[in-house]
């Protein structure tokens, strides 16, 4: 008898007073999420701009700085967050049926995905200082014949920077995630946060999507 | 909360693999040389496809509110707008900027 009661209980403690149930709740998190996302493609946006003003002025400087990036390592990294994409997918679906361990199991995986992809990052990176290549003013490389090539690499820094940065925070939340996963907060009527990370991991990969072949696929 | 849309994990997989496939189809393009403007219009053309299977199947805006659509795609409008009055003015110089 007790033990129906706390599993009642459960289904709506999590419900804060001044929304009418748990499904309202739910939206409205997600569409504060989703108007979250909307400020984050125009943050982006504004460094695809830059991209684009100073490809349509040297369009020549970006297929010759390009060739320093290693189109390997760059295809690998898409992978790696595509598949971060599929196991936060796998994730929501885990919560959705109840499965706390899956649940546990697939932020896991993306945690070390996401890992993986920034020790990658950090390898190209230090690449690149060690040649000279370096944003701005500090730009020494010698290896492009062309005057502006700093600029390139500045935006090049900037864009994967940013992106980077959302990575890091990303790995931050699925943390979260596991702490709370592991006080068994979530089940199949309450994972907002497992949802709402999932909508912030995906549109992370959606900028990885366009950066790829725009920063790496154009020598 | 039973109006939550849940796909199967094998539709994930199905939409994953896609993903996997269209990245190496991006990157076999440039294999072939496509001349000038056709090889940009094809690396965002397949990355316009993915970033939908991405927002349509993983986020769930296919199965979700339409009012979150909209969001988005207004965010996409804004973001044009904001490319195209920036390219009426600076594709449109006669002197590029000066010192960087």
């Amino acid at each position: 008898m007790s033990d129906t009661t706390t599993a009642e209980e459960r289904k709506v403690q999590h419900v804060q007073h001044h929304f009418v149930d748990g499904e309202q709740q739910f939206e409205t998190a997600k569409l504060g999420m989703w108007v979250f996302l909307v400020t984050e493609i125009l943050f982006f946006g504004g460094l695809f701009a830059a991209y684009i003003v100073y490809r349509s002025w040297y369009p020549e400087l970006y297929t010759m700085a390009s060739t320093e990036l290693d189109t390997f390592w760059g295809t690998v990294n898409t992978i790696v967050l595509i598949g971060s994409s599929l196991t936060v997918a796998m994730a929501i679906r885990s919560a959705q049926l109840n499965q706390i361990k899956g649940l546990i199991y697939n932020l896991y995986i993306t945690i070390g995905l996401a890992c993986t992809f920034m020790v990658i990052k950090y390898f190209e990176y230090a690449h690149k200082f060690e040649i000279g290549i370096l944003p701005g003013r500090h730009y020494t490389y010698e290896g492009i014949a062309h005057e502006k090539a700093n600029i390139f690499f500045s935006i090049y820094y900037m864009m994967t920077g940013l992106h980077g940065i959302h990575v890091i925070i990303g790995i931050g939340l699925m943390i979260w995630l596991v702490v709370k996963a592991k006080r068994n907060i979530f089940h199949s009527e309450y994972y907002t946060p497992v949802e709402i990370t999932g909508l912030y991991w995906h549109l992370v990969d959606i900028i990885w999507i366009f950066l790829f072949p725009l920063l790496y696929l154009i020598d | 909360m039973s109006g939550h849309h849940i796909s199967s994990a094998k539709f994930l997989w199905i939409i994953a693999t896609s993903l996997f496939f269209l990245t190496f189809v991006t990157v076999a393009v440039t294999w072939i040389n496509i001349p000038e403007p056709w090889n940009v219009v094809m690396a965002i053309a397949i990355a316009c496809v993915k970033a939908t299977l991405v927002l349509a199947f993983f986020m769930n805006l296919y199965w979700d509110s339409r009012f979150n659509t909209m969001l988005f795609i207004a965010s996409i409008m804004f973001f044009f707008i904001l490319i195209g009055i920036t390219l009426l003015d600076t594709l449109f110089r006669v002197d590029p900027v000066p010192s960087f």
